[in-house]
């Protein structure tokens, strides 16, 4: 299989560490962020929002403590294209 | 007319910082037409001639998938730019030379590629044949590093050359498998008869139709009508029969590889693999065992480190409030109105107050996580653990942002498309602790345990935390059954957090809370107030509070608590800091010297605070949580959430205190 469909089927069957894929494939860190981000703009996985989004929209916002967690690093989601990608095998 | 010089590439590949090296500051910044992105234009000068630069949105492909890709896309593909720069990072090549390849495809022949962060390239240990790149991509590559300035004077020697035809520029295009091949050779044959063939490239149509590109079919559609480009789509549909799946990931593959055969003729020596401070860290922080033990380490040394520091300013400000009330108290005449003041506002707003030391260092010790990088760990660890319970992949999310407040961690559920995991995170979140019932789970240990008070804080999490996984368990195997969902966390590197930002951060949100105190916790304590004092003072059994109170004691009892224990829990629903509010008012302790904690360790035992922390943290969420459960699940969702949290909280209270009161004989 190849690196990019790899990847994608490794986030599919469960793995969320992108270091764990890289050292699955036996490529770099890097690349495996790399064909992320490729994912993204093909619109296989996208990203979570996260944090100020949510709050921004909470009804609490003008009294709450400001307590949403601010959460560094990023969430990528596999996208609804999966699914109708998923109906051609089957 | 001045020609037209493009910069496109990746995001954060310095096209900004080249942009700025190559116009200096004749730079002008608007709007792409129509939309709300940002447009930056600037004047290069070279030898006397004047070039306009225009620096394209950043993009990883050229798919219509956004509008930063569409703008790039349309801006190359309408042949705007006389020269286009595309900007490459020299330390990650692949999914850089993925752009390069999308932007070849289009037939485009006036590019150079600028080779940025070449430094960086070369402290990664990755050098290059430059001569071989630009003969293998066949345009021409020009090394530079845009911060210090080297390669530009080169760099825009070759734009100029390219912009006059004096280079001859020859690029290469992908190669994919025969049966691709023979589709995009027939797709363009077709293609060849329409008007299409006169502007655009035939090949790179062909390959956006076989993605099923929905601008590319739109064009096309109108060139060629219905009855043609069914037959294509047809043809496509057999296509993607065939490989079992869509095109677009087939050809992104081969093309991927494509990428790779070029890049090992002319990189001589590739990055070495070296294990960083965060690879070393991550190996522990993440480990499934000791990623745990980490993590547990970490917020109980948290907890230690807030109650160390804060502990004694708490304790100061209890006493403050003590003899402030006291002596305000002894200027106001009118009794009503000194027990409103002194009892009600003073005892109970400042009870809640008088833990705001406690509150800032939580504050401060939470953000320096955050700033760490660490919570993206802790995160990770979280989430193994949640999945071996059957919470839905996507679920953590809420569940990680409830840390911080329920609400906007219930309205997060939104991201969950199934409407099964929706309703079981929903039910189920109100059980992780948020930072309101932090805060009374911190006074509660602060005050009752003088030794392990870190430890009881942790314990109350755990517990917490292990029955919301236990309920995920038996939820979603009996009652509500989703799918996974699968998703990637991507992790930043540590950083060592500035203490600027640390304090300003955790001010902006301790001082939040002193706006809650001032509001909704105002507002509770003087309804307490009124409960505690009318019709008759509490104390003869016929204050409403204590009327209220005491017909819920025969439950309360059970789990060891008191009628005032009632009456707190009942206002902790309007905010959680209520709880310790209530007290303050009914121990009237504006009104009284003995600061709160010490009235409070005189009334209860250190088992009872322990159920009385226990039962806080996981009986009905507060009303904005239930409000917001509503919102997003419906009344009969919210009512059962409630339900389900207050029955596991009355049966945990009970098992708790009888098993605490066995132990203790």
């Amino acid at each position: 299989m190849a690196t990019i469909e790899e990847v994608l089927e490794l986030i599919k069957s469960g793995y969320t560490n992108p270091k764990e894929i890289a050292r699955v494939m036996g490529i770099s860190v890097e690349e495996v962020s790399g064909i992320i981000k490729i994912l993204e703009s093909l619109g296989y996985i996208e990203k979570v929002k996260l944090g100020s989004s949510v709050c921004n929209r909470c009804p609490m916002k003008k009294i709450c403590s400001g307590s949403c967690i601010h959460f560094k690093g990023q969430i990528y989601q596999i996208s609804e294209k999966n699914s109708s990608n998923s109906s051609k095998t089957t | 007319m001045k020609k037209v010089i493009a910069l496109a590439g990746n995001p954060n590949v310095g096209k900004t910082t080249l942009f700025n090296a190559l116009t200096g500051l004749r730079q002008h910044v608007g709007n792409w037409p129509g939309v709300t992105v940002e447009k930056k234009e600037g004047i290069m000068k070279y030898k006397g001639r004047e070039f306009l630069v225009v620096d394209l949105p950043g993009t990883y492909s050229l798919t219509a998938h956004s509008v930063d890709e569409l703008i790039a896309r349309n801006f190359i593909l309408n042949g705007n730019a006389d020269v286009i720069v595309d900007v490459v990072d020299s330390s990650c090549l692949m999914r850089n030379l993925f752009l390069t390849m999308e932007i070849l495809e289009m037939g485009v022949k006036n590019i150079v590629i600028a080779l940025n962060k070449i430094d960086l390239a070369e402290k990664k240990g990755i050098t290059f044949n430059f001569k071989k790149m630009e003969k293998v991509l066949g345009i021409p590559v020009v090394p530079t590093n845009a911060k210090d300035g080297t390669g530009i004077e080169d760099l825009k020697r070759k734009i100029v050359a390219v912009a006059d035809g004096r280079i001859t520029v020859n690029p290469v295009v992908p190669v994919y498998d025969d049966i691709i091949e023979r589709e995009i050779s027939h797709i363009s044959e077709i293609l060849k008869e329409t008007a299409l063939a006169e502007r655009y490239n035939l090949r790179w149509l062909a390959i956006k139709l076989l993605t099923r590109d929905e601008e590319v079919i739109k064009l096309v559609l109108s060139h060629l009508g219905h009855e043609k480009m069914d037959e294509i789509l047809h043809h496509i549909g057999e296509l993607e029969e065939h490989y079992k799946k869509s095109l677009d990931i087939i050809i992104a593959n081969q093309k991927y590889e494509f990428i790779d055969n070029l890049i090992h003729q002319f990189v001589t020596h590739f990055a070495e693999q070296k294990e960083t401070l965060t690879d070393q860290l991550d190996r522990i922080l993440t480990h499934p065992v000791y990623g745990m033990l980490s993590l547990l380490a970490i917020f109980y040394f948290l907890f230690k480190f807030v109650f160390t520091v804060g502990t004694p300013l708490q304790e100061s400000l209890d006493s403050f409030f003590g003899v402030l009330g006291d002596n305000i108290g002894r200027y106001i005449v009118n009794d009503t109105l000194r027990g409103l003041i002194v009892d009600g506002i003073i005892g109970g707003v400042g009870s809640v107050l008088s833990f705001f030391p406690l509150v800032f260092l939580l504050f401060v010790a939470m953000s320096l996580l955050e700033d760490s990088g660490y919570m993206a760990r802790a995160a990770v660890v979280m989430e193994r653990i949640m999945r071996k319970f059957n919470l839905p992949g996507k679920s953590f999310i809420p569940m990680v942002l409830a840390f911080g407040c329920n609400v906007p961690a219930v309205m997060a559920t939104r991201a969950l498309d199934d409407e099964r995991d929706r309703i079981l995170t929903m039910i189920i979140n109100p059980l992780v602790p948020c930072s309101a019932r932090m805060v009374v789970i911190t006074f509660l240990a602060g005050v009752f345990f003088e030794r392990h008070k870190a430890l009881v804080a942790i314990s109350i999490y755990a517990i917490s935390l292990g029955l919301a996984l236990i309920s995920a368990l038996i939820l979603s195997r009996f009652v509500i059954k989703g799918e996974e969902s699968p998703f990637i966390i991507e992790l930043p590197d540590y950083l060592i957090p500035s203490w600027k930002s640390v304090v300003i951060h955790s001010w902006e949100r301790s001082k939040e809370f002193l706006k809650k105190a001032g509001t909704v916790i105002l507002a509770g304590a003087v309804a307490i107030w009124y409960l505690s004092n009318y019709p008759q003072p509490v104390g003869t059994g016929l204050s409403y509070a204590e009327i209220i109170g005491r017909a819920l004691e025969p439950v309360t009892k059970l789990m060891g608590l008191d009628w005032k224990a009632a009456v707190s829990l009942i206002f902790g629903i309007i905010a959680k800091e209520n709880v310790i509010a209530t007290y303050g008012v009914i121990y009237g302790i504006g009104g009284n010297e003995e600061a709160l904690g010490v009235l409070m360790r005189q009334a209860m035992s250190p088992l009872q605070a322990f159920v009385l922390s226990l039962v806080t943290t996981l009986y009905l969420p507060c009303i904005a949580t239930i409000a917001a459960i509503r919102a997003e699940g419906g009344t009969k969702w919210a009512l059962v959430a409630s339900l389900y949290n207050l029955i596991l909280a009355t049966v945990i209270g009970i098992l708790v205190y009888h098993l605490g009161l066995f132990i203790m004989g």
